[in-house]
Protein backbone atom coordinates (compact mmCIF):
# COMPACT_ATOMS: atom_id res chain seq x y z
CA UNK A 1 0.00 0.00 0.00
CA UNK A 2 1.93 3.25 -0.77
CA UNK A 3 2.30 6.14 1.60
CA UNK A 4 2.49 9.85 0.76
CA UNK A 5 5.90 9.65 -0.22
CA UNK A 6 5.27 6.57 -2.99
CA UNK A 7 1.93 8.53 -3.98
CA UNK A 8 3.94 11.70 -4.92
CA UNK A 9 6.76 9.84 -6.52
CA UNK A 10 4.25 8.20 -8.61
CA UNK A 11 2.50 11.51 -10.05
CA UNK A 12 6.11 12.56 -10.86
CA UNK A 13 5.92 9.80 -13.07
CA UNK A 14 2.95 11.52 -15.47
CA UNK A 15 4.66 12.54 -18.60
CA UNK A 16 5.64 16.16 -18.27
CA UNK A 17 5.28 15.60 -14.45
CA UNK A 18 7.57 18.78 -12.80
CA UNK A 19 6.64 18.77 -9.36
CA UNK A 20 4.06 17.30 -6.47
CA UNK A 21 2.84 18.23 -3.25
CA UNK A 22 0.21 16.96 -0.64
CA UNK A 23 -1.53 19.99 1.07
CA UNK A 24 -3.52 20.29 3.85
CA UNK A 25 -5.94 23.73 2.56
CA UNK A 26 -7.35 24.76 5.88
CA UNK A 27 -3.44 25.30 6.92
CA UNK A 28 -1.41 25.61 3.54
CA UNK A 29 0.90 23.22 5.09
CA UNK A 30 2.66 21.22 2.47
CA UNK A 31 2.70 17.27 4.18
CA UNK A 32 4.91 16.11 1.31
CA UNK A 33 6.65 17.64 -1.67
CA UNK A 34 8.70 15.88 -4.74
CA UNK A 35 10.00 17.75 -7.72
CA UNK A 36 10.05 21.63 -8.32
CA UNK A 37 7.78 23.99 -7.60
CA UNK A 38 7.42 27.06 -9.62
CA UNK A 39 9.07 30.24 -7.81
CA UNK A 40 11.46 27.30 -6.35
CA UNK A 41 9.54 27.22 -3.23
CA UNK A 42 7.04 24.61 -1.96
CA UNK A 43 5.91 26.25 0.83
CA UNK A 44 4.89 29.28 -0.87
CA UNK A 45 3.77 27.19 -3.58
CA UNK A 46 1.38 24.85 -0.76
CA UNK A 47 0.09 28.07 0.58
CA UNK A 48 -0.96 29.98 -2.59
CA UNK A 49 -2.25 26.62 -3.85
CA UNK A 50 -4.27 25.62 -0.45
CA UNK A 51 -6.24 29.48 -0.81
CA UNK A 52 -7.29 28.39 -4.15
CA UNK A 53 -8.69 25.25 -2.73
CA UNK A 54 -10.25 26.30 -0.13
CA UNK A 55 -12.44 28.73 -2.19
CA UNK A 56 -13.49 26.25 -4.10
CA UNK A 57 -14.26 23.66 -1.61
CA UNK A 58 -16.45 25.98 0.33
CA UNK A 59 -18.19 28.05 -2.08
CA UNK A 60 -21.36 26.32 -2.82
CA UNK A 61 -21.13 27.57 -6.78
CA UNK A 62 -18.76 24.90 -7.86
CA UNK A 63 -19.62 22.08 -5.49
CA UNK A 64 -21.82 18.98 -6.61
CA UNK A 65 -25.63 18.70 -5.52
CA UNK A 66 -25.72 15.56 -3.63
CA UNK A 67 -24.50 14.25 0.29
CA UNK A 68 -22.99 11.41 -0.86
CA UNK A 69 -20.41 13.33 -3.32
CA UNK A 70 -17.54 15.31 -2.01
CA UNK A 71 -17.75 18.59 -2.94
CA UNK A 72 -15.31 19.19 -5.17
CA UNK A 73 -12.94 16.72 -7.37
CA UNK A 74 -10.67 18.63 -8.85
CA UNK A 75 -9.75 22.55 -9.68
CA UNK A 76 -7.72 23.08 -13.04
CA UNK A 77 -5.46 26.00 -13.88
CA UNK A 78 -3.84 25.92 -17.66
CA UNK A 79 -1.25 28.82 -18.05
CA UNK A 80 0.94 29.46 -21.14
CA UNK A 81 3.39 26.65 -20.19
CA UNK A 82 1.83 24.73 -17.91
CA UNK A 83 -0.70 23.44 -16.09
CA UNK A 84 -1.61 22.94 -12.26
CA UNK A 85 -3.99 20.00 -10.87
CA UNK A 86 -5.24 20.14 -7.63
CA UNK A 87 -7.17 16.61 -6.91
CA UNK A 88 -9.42 16.90 -3.00
CA UNK A 89 -8.00 13.60 -1.53
CA UNK A 90 -11.46 12.22 -0.03
CA UNK A 91 -10.64 10.20 3.36
CA UNK A 92 -12.71 8.21 5.74
CA UNK A 93 -11.56 10.75 9.11
CA UNK A 94 -11.74 14.51 9.00
CA UNK A 95 -9.05 16.45 7.10
CA UNK A 96 -8.66 18.79 4.52
CA UNK A 97 -5.76 17.86 2.04
CA UNK A 98 -5.16 17.23 -1.78
CA UNK A 99 -2.79 16.50 -3.96
CA UNK A 100 -0.99 19.62 -6.17
CA UNK A 101 0.55 18.24 -9.65
CA UNK A 102 2.61 20.69 -11.97
CA UNK A 103 3.03 19.48 -15.65
CA UNK A 104 4.62 21.19 -17.95
CA UNK A 105 2.39 21.85 -21.36
CA UNK A 106 4.49 20.74 -23.56
CA UNK A 107 4.67 16.89 -22.54
CA UNK A 108 1.97 17.17 -20.49
CA UNK A 109 -1.32 14.99 -20.74
CA UNK A 110 -4.36 16.89 -18.60
CA UNK A 111 -6.96 14.33 -19.23
CA UNK A 112 -4.50 11.79 -18.83
CA UNK A 113 -3.12 13.65 -15.65
CA UNK A 114 -6.70 14.21 -14.27
CA UNK A 115 -7.65 10.38 -14.03
CA UNK A 116 -3.95 9.03 -13.18
CA UNK A 117 -4.62 11.54 -10.12
CA UNK A 118 -7.65 10.75 -8.78
CA UNK A 119 -6.74 7.14 -8.71
CA UNK A 120 -4.09 7.76 -6.65
CA UNK A 121 -5.68 9.88 -4.64
CA UNK A 122 -8.04 6.86 -3.62
CA UNK A 123 -5.35 4.42 -3.52
CA UNK A 124 -3.56 6.87 -0.59
CA UNK A 125 -6.42 6.57 1.56
CA UNK A 126 -8.23 3.60 0.80
CA UNK A 127 -5.10 1.28 -0.38
CA UNK B 1 -22.99 42.49 -1.44
CA UNK B 2 -19.77 44.05 0.02
CA UNK B 3 -17.74 41.02 0.87
CA UNK B 4 -14.40 41.29 2.16
CA UNK B 5 -11.52 39.19 0.83
CA UNK B 6 -10.74 36.73 3.21
CA UNK B 7 -6.89 37.45 3.98
CA UNK B 8 -4.39 35.09 2.34
CA UNK B 9 -2.75 31.86 3.82
CA UNK B 10 0.42 33.43 4.87
CA UNK B 11 3.88 31.96 3.37
CA UNK B 12 6.46 31.36 6.24
CA UNK B 13 9.12 33.95 6.61
CA UNK B 14 12.55 32.29 6.03
CA UNK B 15 14.49 35.32 7.26
CA UNK B 16 12.19 34.29 10.99
CA UNK B 17 14.69 32.17 12.61
CA UNK B 18 13.49 32.78 16.22
CA UNK B 19 12.82 29.83 18.09
CA UNK B 20 9.94 29.08 20.31
CA UNK B 21 12.13 27.37 22.48
CA UNK B 22 15.71 27.46 22.99
CA UNK B 23 15.85 24.18 25.27
CA UNK B 24 13.73 22.22 22.00
CA UNK B 25 16.68 23.68 19.78
CA UNK B 26 19.35 22.67 22.04
CA UNK B 27 17.65 19.21 21.95
CA UNK B 28 17.71 19.10 18.08
CA UNK B 29 20.97 20.32 17.72
CA UNK B 30 22.19 17.66 19.94
CA UNK B 31 19.95 14.95 18.46
CA UNK B 32 18.08 13.89 21.75
CA UNK B 33 16.13 10.88 22.42
CA UNK B 34 13.13 11.89 24.69
CA UNK B 35 10.21 13.37 26.08
CA UNK B 36 9.54 17.37 26.08
CA UNK B 37 6.57 18.29 28.86
CA UNK B 38 5.61 21.70 28.84
CA UNK B 39 2.59 23.42 30.01
CA UNK B 40 0.53 22.91 27.47
CA UNK B 41 1.57 19.59 25.33
CA UNK B 42 4.03 17.10 25.23
CA UNK B 43 6.56 16.65 22.48
CA UNK B 44 8.26 13.08 21.82
CA UNK B 45 11.79 13.66 20.31
CA UNK B 46 13.72 10.82 18.48
CA UNK B 47 17.28 11.50 17.70
CA UNK B 48 16.09 15.35 17.52
CA UNK B 49 13.18 15.05 15.33
CA UNK B 50 9.30 14.64 16.60
CA UNK B 51 7.88 11.74 16.03
CA UNK B 52 5.06 12.10 18.27
CA UNK B 53 2.82 15.17 19.60
CA UNK B 54 0.21 15.19 22.44
CA UNK B 55 -1.77 18.12 23.89
CA UNK B 56 -5.12 18.19 26.13
CA UNK B 57 -6.50 21.25 23.64
CA UNK B 58 -6.06 18.59 20.69
CA UNK B 59 -7.92 15.34 20.02
CA UNK B 60 -5.14 12.53 19.61
CA UNK B 61 -5.04 10.15 16.52
CA UNK B 62 -7.65 7.50 18.44
CA UNK B 63 -10.31 10.18 18.01
CA UNK B 64 -9.59 11.10 14.59
CA UNK B 65 -9.42 7.93 13.40
CA UNK B 66 -12.62 6.23 15.53
CA UNK B 67 -14.71 9.00 15.58
CA UNK B 68 -16.15 9.04 11.59
CA UNK B 69 -15.51 5.31 11.74
CA UNK B 70 -11.63 4.87 9.99
CA UNK B 71 -11.00 2.46 12.75
CA UNK B 72 -13.61 0.91 14.94
CA UNK B 73 -12.88 2.12 18.64
CA UNK B 74 -12.44 -1.53 19.90
CA UNK B 75 -9.74 -1.85 17.23
CA UNK B 76 -7.90 0.80 18.60
CA UNK B 77 -8.25 -0.24 22.04
CA UNK B 78 -6.85 -3.36 21.24
CA UNK B 79 -3.61 -2.19 19.57
CA UNK B 80 -3.66 0.58 22.69
CA UNK B 81 -3.46 -2.29 25.35
CA UNK B 82 -0.52 -3.93 23.40
CA UNK B 83 1.44 -1.03 23.36
CA UNK B 84 3.33 1.30 25.94
CA UNK B 85 1.65 4.36 24.32
CA UNK B 86 -0.65 5.96 21.03
CA UNK B 87 2.93 6.42 18.60
CA UNK B 88 3.57 2.73 19.19
CA UNK B 89 0.03 1.59 19.20
CA UNK B 90 -0.15 3.49 15.36
CA UNK B 91 2.94 1.76 14.48
CA UNK B 92 1.04 -1.58 15.45
CA UNK B 93 -1.88 -0.58 12.80
CA UNK B 94 0.34 0.06 10.49
CA UNK B 95 2.13 -3.14 10.46
CA UNK B 96 -0.90 -5.13 10.86
CA UNK B 97 -2.39 -3.74 7.70
CA UNK B 98 -5.73 -2.99 9.20
CA UNK B 99 -5.62 0.87 7.62
CA UNK B 100 -3.88 1.90 4.72
CA UNK B 101 -0.48 3.15 4.82
CA UNK B 102 -1.33 6.68 3.38
CA UNK B 103 -4.23 7.24 5.54
CA UNK B 104 -2.30 6.63 8.93
CA UNK B 105 0.34 8.55 7.76
CA UNK B 106 -1.77 11.42 7.00
CA UNK B 107 -3.45 11.27 10.10
CA UNK B 108 -0.43 11.00 11.93
CA UNK B 109 1.08 13.98 10.62
CA UNK B 110 -2.24 16.14 11.00
CA UNK B 111 -2.10 15.26 14.79
CA UNK B 112 1.17 15.83 15.26
CA UNK B 113 0.88 19.06 13.54
CA UNK B 114 -2.52 20.14 15.67
CA UNK B 115 -0.97 18.90 19.10
CA UNK B 116 2.64 20.39 18.65
CA UNK B 117 0.81 23.56 17.48
CA UNK B 118 -0.76 23.73 21.41
CA UNK B 119 2.58 22.32 23.22
CA UNK B 120 4.49 24.85 21.69
CA UNK B 121 1.59 27.58 22.59
CA UNK B 122 3.75 30.15 25.17
CA UNK B 123 3.57 28.86 28.93
CA UNK B 124 4.07 30.60 32.12
CA UNK B 125 6.49 27.77 33.25
CA UNK B 126 9.13 26.19 32.03
CA UNK B 127 9.77 22.69 30.14
CA UNK B 128 10.91 19.54 31.33
CA UNK B 129 12.80 17.48 29.39
CA UNK B 130 13.23 13.48 29.80
CA UNK B 131 15.78 11.46 28.28
CA UNK B 132 13.92 8.59 27.51
CA UNK B 133 14.96 5.48 25.22
CA UNK B 134 11.52 4.93 24.12
CA UNK B 135 10.54 7.21 21.30
CA UNK B 136 12.52 5.88 18.16
CA UNK B 137 12.44 6.68 14.65
CA UNK B 138 9.75 4.71 13.12
CA UNK B 139 7.64 3.91 10.11
CA UNK B 140 5.82 6.66 10.64
CA UNK B 141 7.00 9.77 9.12
CA UNK B 142 8.70 12.13 11.67
CA UNK B 143 8.88 15.54 11.98
CA UNK B 144 12.18 18.13 12.32
CA UNK B 145 11.96 20.91 15.76
CA UNK B 146 12.28 23.91 13.08
CA UNK B 147 10.08 22.69 10.58
CA UNK B 148 7.24 22.30 13.50
CA UNK B 149 8.58 25.41 15.14
CA UNK B 150 8.07 27.62 11.99
CA UNK B 151 5.00 25.87 10.75
CA UNK B 152 3.38 26.73 14.47
CA UNK B 153 4.78 30.43 13.96
CA UNK B 154 2.76 30.80 10.62
CA UNK B 155 -0.55 28.91 11.92
CA UNK B 156 -0.23 31.73 14.78
CA UNK B 157 0.45 33.96 12.12
CA UNK B 158 -3.03 32.76 10.01
CA UNK B 159 -5.36 32.72 13.29
CA UNK B 160 -4.23 36.70 13.81
CA UNK B 161 -5.01 37.91 10.47
CA UNK B 162 -8.64 36.20 10.32
CA UNK B 163 -9.47 37.59 13.44
CA UNK B 164 -6.91 38.74 16.28
CA UNK B 165 -8.63 38.19 19.53
CA UNK B 166 -7.51 34.96 20.75
CA UNK B 167 -10.17 34.76 23.80
CA UNK B 168 -12.50 32.54 21.60
CA UNK B 169 -9.78 30.30 21.39
CA UNK B 170 -10.14 28.96 24.99
CA UNK B 171 -12.99 29.86 26.73
CA UNK B 172 -16.74 28.94 25.73
CA UNK B 173 -18.54 30.28 23.06
CA UNK B 174 -22.01 31.38 22.78
CA UNK B 175 -23.90 32.09 19.34
CA UNK B 176 -23.92 36.25 18.65
CA UNK B 177 -26.38 37.84 16.26
CA UNK B 178 -24.40 38.68 12.89
CA UNK B 179 -26.42 41.52 12.44
CA UNK B 180 -25.28 43.48 15.07
CA UNK B 181 -22.27 45.96 14.12
CA UNK B 182 -19.79 44.44 12.13
CA UNK B 183 -19.85 44.33 8.04
CA UNK B 184 -22.12 41.91 6.15
CA UNK B 185 -21.21 38.10 7.04
CA UNK B 186 -19.48 36.18 5.13
CA UNK B 187 -22.15 32.75 4.11
CA UNK B 188 -21.14 30.08 6.45
CA UNK B 189 -19.50 27.37 5.04
CA UNK B 190 -20.94 23.11 5.49
CA UNK B 191 -17.85 22.98 7.43
CA UNK B 192 -18.42 25.82 9.81
CA UNK B 193 -22.07 24.97 9.99
CA UNK B 194 -21.12 22.20 11.60
CA UNK B 195 -19.10 23.71 14.45
CA UNK B 196 -22.01 26.65 14.92
CA UNK B 197 -24.01 23.58 15.49
CA UNK B 198 -22.29 22.91 18.46
CA UNK B 199 -22.01 26.50 20.19
CA UNK B 200 -23.45 26.06 23.12
CA UNK B 201 -22.34 28.72 25.53
CA UNK B 202 -20.46 26.11 27.68
CA UNK B 203 -17.86 24.23 24.46
CA UNK B 204 -14.57 25.76 24.29
CA UNK B 205 -13.36 25.46 20.69
CA UNK B 206 -11.17 21.95 22.04
CA UNK B 207 -14.33 20.66 22.98
CA UNK B 208 -16.26 21.13 19.67
CA UNK B 209 -13.13 19.86 17.91
CA UNK B 210 -13.36 16.55 19.96
CA UNK B 211 -17.15 16.29 19.59
CA UNK B 212 -16.65 16.67 15.40
CA UNK B 213 -13.77 14.66 15.47
CA UNK B 214 -11.44 17.21 14.11
CA UNK B 215 -8.38 18.81 14.22
CA UNK B 216 -8.17 21.13 16.90
CA UNK B 217 -6.41 24.15 15.17
CA UNK B 218 -8.63 23.27 12.04
CA UNK B 219 -11.43 24.27 14.36
CA UNK B 220 -9.97 27.56 15.44
CA UNK B 221 -9.41 28.35 11.98
CA UNK B 222 -13.52 28.21 12.19
CA UNK B 223 -14.48 29.59 14.86
CA UNK B 224 -11.56 32.81 13.96
CA UNK B 225 -13.86 32.75 10.84
CA UNK B 226 -16.99 32.79 12.44
CA UNK B 227 -16.33 35.47 15.30
CA UNK B 228 -14.87 37.69 12.49
CA UNK B 229 -18.24 37.62 11.27
CA UNK B 230 -20.03 38.30 14.16
CA UNK B 231 -21.66 35.03 14.17
CA UNK B 232 -19.93 33.77 17.61
CA UNK B 233 -18.26 35.58 20.33
CA UNK B 234 -16.61 33.99 23.25
CA UNK B 235 -18.25 34.40 26.88
CA UNK B 236 -17.24 37.05 29.17
CA UNK B 237 -14.09 35.92 30.96
CA UNK B 238 -14.62 35.36 34.74
CA UNK B 239 -13.99 39.30 36.18
CA UNK B 240 -10.69 38.77 37.90
CA UNK B 241 -10.09 38.39 41.45
CA UNK B 242 -10.00 41.80 43.70
CA UNK B 243 -6.04 42.46 43.70
CA UNK B 244 -4.96 42.56 47.75
CA UNK B 245 -4.19 45.88 48.72
CA UNK B 246 -0.86 46.16 49.21
CA UNK B 247 0.65 46.12 52.83
CA UNK B 248 1.19 49.19 54.33
CA UNK B 249 3.70 51.33 53.51
CA UNK B 250 6.17 51.47 56.52
CA UNK B 251 9.51 52.37 54.92
CA UNK B 252 9.48 56.47 54.91
CA UNK B 253 12.79 56.22 53.00
CA UNK B 254 13.54 53.93 50.33
CA UNK B 255 16.56 52.51 49.47
CA UNK B 256 16.97 54.16 45.43
CA UNK B 257 19.97 52.65 45.04
CA UNK B 258 18.97 49.11 45.97
CA UNK B 259 15.92 49.73 43.65
CA UNK B 260 17.76 50.54 40.99
CA UNK B 261 20.42 48.03 40.84
CA UNK B 262 17.01 45.46 41.32
CA UNK B 263 15.09 47.40 38.62
CA UNK B 264 18.46 46.98 35.98
CA UNK B 265 18.50 43.28 36.89
CA UNK B 266 15.29 42.55 35.95
CA UNK B 267 15.62 44.48 32.73
CA UNK B 268 18.20 42.32 32.09
CA UNK B 269 16.78 38.94 32.25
Amino acid sequence: MPGIDECLLEAMRLPGARGAALVDWTSGLALGTVGDAPGGDHETTAAEAAELARMAAEHGTFAAHGDELPPVEDVIISNGDSYHLLRFVDTSFDSSVFLHLWLGREDGNLALARIRLGEMAARLVLG
Amino acid sequence: MVRTTPPALPVRDRQATRALSPMLTRLAEERATGVLVREHGVLYLAEGRVVHAESPHAPGLDVLLTAHGTLAGAAWQQAAAQTPGPLHAAELLLRSGILPTGALELCHLDALYDAGYFALAPSSTPGRFRYDPAPRPGPLPSVPVVALERETLRRRLLLHRLWPDPAADSTPLIRADPAAGRAPAAPVTPRQRAVLDRVDGLRTAADIARNLGRQAYHTLVDVRRLTAAGHVSPTAPAPPAPVPLPPHQVTTDPDIALLKRLRDALEAL
